[in-house]
C-alpha cells in the first residue's frame, strides 16, 4: 500500500490544493456576506454539528477505503 | 419596591442554600482530602479513598464557583469589599484549592512513592486549609471587618492579614474543619470496607464530638460579644449605597433576631441533632444515614449563622455605618429576577442529574479495581 | 487615588493568570467535541477502534481539563481580589452572566465529566455517547458565558449607569446576551479551539505514523482532526472577520490600533501589511501597504472609511471636556443622593462620564483640571498600538497558515498518502504550538486593543483595581508565577509521557465495582487479568 510521492503526484497535488484553498476562500467571502445579518449563535449551533459529522463521516470513510483496498487487493492475488 | 425586597430576601436564602451545598459537596471532598493520610496507610489504601469522590469532585467543586458566581451576581458590593479585604486569605484559600484538581489528576500518574507522597499532602493541605479558611471567614462576619468607602464606593481596607486569624475566627474555622472531616469519614465507609472502613467509622466519632464542642462554644461566644444594629437607614427595597445609613456595633446582641423570632431556635437544634445523631448513625455502621444527618448538621450551623446575622452581609468594624447588608449591596430587581429565572430552572436540574451521576457510581470501590485500572485516580 | 504601581502590577496579574488560562480552554473546548465525533462513529459502526481513540484521547484530555479548571478557579477570585472597584461598578451585569455559566455550563460539564471518564462500563453505550456530547455542550457554553461577560467590557449593552446606587445597572437582559459583539467573540474564540484541538490530535497521530506506532489509531485521527480542523479553521476567519466588522463600530481605537491607523484617510484605504508603530511620534516606520484591503476588510465596502487615531484621540479631549460636568454633579449626588439640580446636571452630561473619570487619572479635582492634564488624558485613550498591531498580524498570519496546512493534510488523507509524506508529518508535529500562540495573540488583541478601559469608554482600568498596597501584588504574583511555573512543568511532563507510552488497552471504572446487573443480579467484575498485565508491562518499558 505504499504509495511513494512521484513528479505526476506533486503537481496533481498542488494543483488540487490551489483548488480547495481557493474553494475555501469563497466559501469565507460567501459566510462574510451572510454573516453580516449577524445572528452567529445559530451558525456555531448548525456549523458544530456540521463540522462533528464531517469529521466522523470522515472517519468512517476510512474504514470503507480500507476495506476497498484490501478487496483489490485480494482480486490481485486472484488473478496472478 | 414590594418585589424588589421579596427578591432580595429570596437571594439571600438562595445564597446561603448555596454555601449549604458548598459547604455539603465539597466539604466532604475535602474532608476526604484532609483525612487522606489518616485512613489509608498504604498507596492502595488511599488510592481507593480518592476513587471514592474521583467522579464526582469535580462536579462538587462547582458549589463552589456556583456560590462565587452567586455573590457576584446578587450581591456584587460584597463580592468586591469581601474578596479585596481578605486579600492574602483568599489567595491562600485560592492556592491551596488549584492544588485539588491538580493533586486528583496527577498523583496517581507516577508510580514513584515520593511523588505520590508529595501529593498526598498537597491533598491534606488543599483539604484542610479551605474549609479553616471557609470557617474563618464567617466567623469574621461576626466580628466586623475593617473596612469603608469613599464618595465613589472605591472600597479600603484597613486591617492586617492577621487580624482576619483572630481566636473566635479560628474556632468558626476548626468547626467548619471537624464537619467536613466528619463528613469525608463517612463518605470513606459509603465507599470502602473492612479497615478503612473501621479507621473512618473512629474519625467519625471523635469529629462528630468535636463538632458538637466548637458548636456550642462558638455559640456562647457569641452571645456575648456585640452585634451590629441598624439605627437608621432608606430601609429595605429602596436603592441605595452603603453611604446612607447609621448603624450601632456593641450595644446590641447578635441574638436579637432569636429573641424576635424564638423559632429560630430550630436552627441550632437542628445543628445539634445533625451532629449528636450522625455521631450514633456512624458508630451503628449505617453511614449513609450518617452521611444525611451530617448535611443536615452543616444546615443547622449555616442557618444559625444566617439568622443571627440578618440582614448583615459583611459588617464594618472601623466604620459600622457603610456595614453591608442585604439592601444596600444587592443587585437590581431586574438582574434578581433574571437570576432567579435561572436558579429556578437549572438548580432542580442540577440536583437532579447529581443524584443521577451519584446513582450509576454508586458501590464500594474495590482495591483490586483500582490497581488494574488506568483511569484511576 | 490608587497606586499606578499597583494598577500595572494588577494588570500583569491579571493577563499572567489569564493567558496561562487560556493555554488550557482551547484544547478542552475542542478536545471534546472530537472525542464526541469519534464516540459517535464508534457508537454508529461499533468499531472497537473509535472506542479506543475516545478513551486515548480522553486521557490527554484529562490532562488539559485538570489545569483548565484549576487555573479556572483563579479568574472566579480575581476580579474580586484585584478589581473591586470594576466588580462593584458592573458586578450587577458582570455578575450575572458568570454566575449562569456555573449554574448552567459549568456543572453540566464537570458533573459529565466524571461519568465520561469513569463511566464506560457502568453506562450504555448511547448513554455515554450522550454524556460526552453534554460535556463539550457545557465547556462551550461555559465559553459562551463568559464572551457574553467579556461582550459587556468591549461595547456595553443593555445597562446604564445609576446615580443613586453608584453603579452601572442592568436595563435589558435580551441586549446583553444578544450584543454582537458577544456573539461572534463566542463563536470565534469557541472554533478557535476546535482548531487548536484538530491541530493537537493531527500533530500527535502525525508523530505516530512517522514512528509507525499505533497506524491504525494515528490514521483514523488524522482523518478526523484535519476535517474537522480545517471547517474550523475556515469558521474562525470568518469570524475574525466579522469581530473586526462589528469592532469597527463598537471600538474605533481598538481598529485603528490594530491596522495601525492615525491619520485619517479618504476611500478607498490601504492596509498596512508590515508597519512599526511608534507611540511617541504617533506615526507608523517602515510601511508596506496593500491599496484597498483596508476599507474591504473594516467595512465591507470600497468607499467606506474609518476614523484615524489622531481623530479619535481629539474626540476624547472633547468627550473629557464634558465629562467635567458630570464628575463634579456625581460628587454632589453621592452626598445628596435627591439634589435635583446635580441629577439634572448628571443626566445632560452622563455619556462622558467615563472621559471624567479618565480624567481624574490625572486631576483627582476635576474642577481644576489644565488643559495639559486634559491631553494627558485624551492621549491614554489610545492603547498601546504596536501591542495590538503585530499581536494581530502574528494571528492571523499564523490563522492563514493553519488553513493552508490543513487544505493539504485533507488533500493526503483522503488520498490515503499522507503516511507516506514523513516532511509534511513532521511539520504536522511542528505546528502544535502554533494555535496556541495564535490564541494567546487573540487574547492580547481584544484585551490590549480595549484599553485604556475595564468597560469599553464608561470606567477606566485605572480606576478599576482593588486599593491594595505593593507589598500584596508583589507577594500574589511572586506566588502565581511559582505555582503556576511548577503546574505547566509537570503537565508538560505527564502530557509528554501519555503520548510517548501511547494508547494502551483501557480498563475503565475507576474501580467501582461494576453494577449493570446480570440476570442473577451479581456484580459482574469488569476488569480481567489482561488489563492489570499489560500495565505491568508498561511500568516496564519505563524503565
Amino acid at each position: 500500500m505504499t504509495n511513494m510521492p512521484t513528479e505526476a503526484s506533486a503537481v496533481k497535488t498542488f494543483l488540487l490544493f490551489v483548488l480547495f484553498m481557493f474553494l475555501a476562500v469563497v466559501v469565507i467571502a460567501l459566510a462574510i456576506v451572510l454573516g453580516e445579518k449577524g445572528t452567529w449563535y445559530f451558525a456555531w449551533l448548525v456549523g458544530t454539528v456540521m463540522i462533528v459529522l464531517i469529521a466522523a463521516a470522515g472517519g468512517a470513510l476510512l474504514d470503507t477505503q480500507d476495506e476497498q483496498a484490501e478487496a483489490e487487493c485480494d482480486r490481485g492475488h486472484e488473478t496472478h | 419596591m414590594e418585589n424588589y425586597v421579596i427578591l432580595q430576601v429570596i437571594w439571600w436564602l438562595l445564597l446561603g442554600i448555596l454555601l449549604m451545598g458548598l459547604a455539603i459537596m465539597v466539604g466532604m471532598d475535602m474532608g476526604v482530602g484532609a483525612i487522606l493520610r489518616y485512613v489509608g496507610r498504604t498507596d492502595i489504601e488511599r488510592r481507593v479513598a480518592l476513587n471514592i469522590i474521583g467522579p464526582h469532585w469535580d462536579g462538587n467543586q462547582v458549589w463552589f464557583v456556583l456560590g462565587g458566581g452567586a455573590i457576584f451576581a446578587a450581591f456584587p458590593l460584597v463580592y468586591a469589599t469581601a474578596f479585596s479585604g481578605f486579600y492574602v486569605v483568599m489567595l491562600l484559600l485560592l492556592w491551596t484549592m488549584i492544588l485539588r484538581p491538580v493533586g486528583f489528576e496527577y498523583r496517581s500518574k507516577l508510580l514513584s512513592p515520593a511523588w505520590r507522597n508529595l501529593w498526598d499532602w498537597a491533598l491534606f493541605i488543599s483539604g484542610f486549609v479551605p474549609m479553616l479558611v471557609f470557617g474563618a471567614a464567617f466567623g469574621n462576619l461576626f466580628m466586623g471587618v475593617p473596612f469603608h468607602f469613599e464618595w465613589n464606593m472605591t472600597s479600603f481596607y484597613t486591617g492586617s492579614f492577621l487580624g482576619l486569624l483572630n481566636p473566635f475566627a479560628i474556632l468558626c474555622g476548626l468547626l467548619a474543619v471537624a464537619l467536613a472531616a466528619y463528613m469525608g469519614s463517612v463518605t470513606i465507609m459509603n465507599g470502602a470496607e473492612g479497615v478503612m472502613f473501621e479507621r473512618a467509622r473512629g474519625l467519625a466519632r471523635t469529629m462528630a464530638i468535636a463538632a458538637v464542642i466548637l458548636f456550642a462554644a462558638g455559640g456562647l461566644w457569641v452571645a456575648n460579644i456585640g452585634g451590629f444594629q441598624i439605627i437608621s437607614g432608606p430601609g429595605a427595597g429602596v436603592a441605595q449605597t452603603p453611604l446612607q445609613q447609621v448603624v450601632s456595633h456593641g450595644s446590641a446582641s447578635w441574638l436579637a433576631n432569636y429573641r424576635v423570632y424564638p423559632l429560630l431556635w430550630l436552627l441550632p437544634i437542628t445543628g445539634f441533632f445533625g451532629m449528636l445523631s450522625g455521631l450514633l448513625a456512624a458508630w451503628a455502621r449505617r453511614s449513609h444515614l450518617a452521611w444525611w444527618l451530617g448535611a443536615l448538621a452543616w444546615i443547622g450551623v449555616i442557618g444559625t449563622a444566617g439568622a443571627a446575622l440578618f440582614p448583615f452581609m459583611l459588617p464594618s468594624s472601623s466604620t459600622p455605618s457603610q456595614s453591608l447588608t442585604i439592601w444596600n449591596s444587592s443587585s437590581s430587581e431586574l438582574t434578581l429576577t433574571w437570576m432567579l429565572g435561572f436558579a429556578l430552572v437549572f438548580v432542580p436540574l442540577i440536583v437532579w442529574y447529581t443524584s443521577w451521576a451519584f446513582y450509576v457510581m454508586r458501590g464500594k470501590v474495590l482495591e483490586e479495581e483500582v490497581a488494574s485500572d488506568e483511569h484511576a485516580y | 487615588m490608587i497606586d499606578p504601581t499597583v494598577v500595572d502590577l494588577s494588570r500583569t496579574q491579571f493577563a499572567v493568570t489569564v493567558l496561562y488560562h487560556f493555554l488550557f480552554v482551547p484544547l478542552t473546548l475542542g478536545l471534546s467535541f472530537l472525542l464526541a465525533a469519534m464516540e459517535t462513529v464508534y457508537v454508529v459502526t461499533g468499531k472497537v477502534i473509535y472506542k479506543q481513540m475516545a478513551q486515548f484521547w480522553g486521557k490527554l484530555f484529562m490532562i488539559n481539563f485538570a489545569l483548565g479548571v484549576a487555573t479556572g478557579l483563579t479568574m472566579e477570585f480575581e476580579f474580586g481580589t484585584n478589581w473591586s472597584f470594576y466588580s462593584g461598578f458592573v458586578g450587577d451585569i458582570f455578575g450575572a452572566p458568570l454566575a449562569i455559566e456555573g449554574l448552567m455550563a459549568f456543572f453540566m460539564e464537570s458533573t459529565f465529566v466524571g461519568l465520561m471518564i469513569f463511566g464506560w462500563d457502568r453506562l450504555r453505550k448511547g448513554q455515554h455517547l450522550a454524556v460526552t456530547y453534554l460535556v463539550a455542550l457545557g465547556s462551550n457554553l461555559s465559553a459562551l458565558w463568559i464572551l457574553i461577560a467579556n461582550g459587556f467590557m468591549q461595547d456595553p449593552r443593555g445597562a446604564v449607569f445609576d446615580p443613586t446606587t453608584m453603579r452601572m445597572q442592568l436595563t435589558s437582559f435580551t441586549q446583553l446576551i444578544f450584543s454582537p459583539d458577544a456573539q461572534a467573540k463566542f463563536v470565534h474564540t469557541s472554533i478557535a479551539g476546535y482548531v487548536t484541538a484538530a491541530l493537537f490530535v493531527a500533530g500527535v497521530s502525525a508523530w505516530y505514523m512517522l514512528r509507525k506506532r499505533h497506524l491504525e489509531l494515528a490514521r483514523r485521527s488524522f482523518r478526523m482532526a484535519v476535517l474537522f480542523g480545517v471547517l474550523a479553521t475556515m469558521g474562525v476567519i470568518t469570524l475574525g472577520d466579522a469581530l473586526g466588522f462589528v469592532g469597527a463600530h463598537a471600538q474605533p481605537t481598538k481598529l485603528a490600533a490594530m491596522e495601525g491607523l492615525w491619520k485619517s484617510e479618504s476611500a478607498p484605504m490601504a492596509w498596512n501589511v508590515i508597519a512599526f508603530p511608534s507611540q511617541q511620534a504617533q506615526k507608523n516606520v517602515g510601511v508596506i501597504q496593500i491599496p484597498y484591503v483596508l476599507s474591504l476588510l473594516a467595512t465591507h465596502s470600497l468607499y467606506g472609511t474609518v476614523p484615524g487615531m489622531l481623530e479619535l484621540e481629539k474626540r476624547a479631549a472633547r468627550r473629557i471636556q464634558n465629562g467635567i460636568p458630570a464628575i463634579e454633579a456625581l460628587q454632589t449626588l453621592s452626598k445628596h443622593p435627591r439634589d435635583a439640580a446635580a441629577m439634572a446636571q448628571f443626566k445632560a452630561h452622563e455619556k462622558d462620564l467615563g472621559f471624567g473619570f479618565l480624567l481624574q487619572r490625572y486631576a483627582p479635582n476635576v474642577a481644576t483640571a489644565t488643559p495639559v492634564q486634559i491631553r494627558q488624558a485624551a492621549r491614554d485613550a489610545i492603547p498601546e498600538v504596536s501591542v495590538v498591531f503585530w499581536s494581530f498580524r502574528i494571528m492571523v498570519g499564523l490563522g492563514l497558515a493553519m488553513l493552508a496546512f490543513f487544505v493539504l493534510g485533507v488533500i493526503y488523507t483522503m488520498r490515503n498518502v499522507v503516511q507516506d509524506r514523513p516532511w509534511f508529518l513532521k511539520t504536522a508535529v511542528w505546528m502544535i504550538p502554533i494555535p496556541f500562540i495564535a490564541c494567546e495573540m487573540g487574547w492580547l488583541v481584544a484585551e490590549v486593543g480595549r484599553q485604556p478601559w475595564t468597560v469599553f469608554e464608561i470606567l477606566p482600568t485605572w480606576m478599576s483595581a482593588s486599593t491594595h498596597s505593593v507589598g500584596y501584588l508583589v507577594f500574589s504574583l511572586i506566588g502565581f508565577v511559582l505555582l503556576y511555573t511548577v503546574f505547566i512543568i509537570i503537565e508538560m511532563y505527564l502530557m509528554v509521557r501519555a503520548i510517548r507510552q501511547g494508547p494502551e488497552s483501557h480498563g475503565s471504572g475507576g474501580g467501582h465495582r461494576n453494577v449493570t446487573t446480570t440476570h442473577g443480579g451479581l456484580p459482574r467484575p469488569t476488569l480481567a487479568l489482561q488489563p492489570s498485565s499489560s500495565a505491568l508491562q508498561r511500568s516496564n518499558r519505563e524503565e
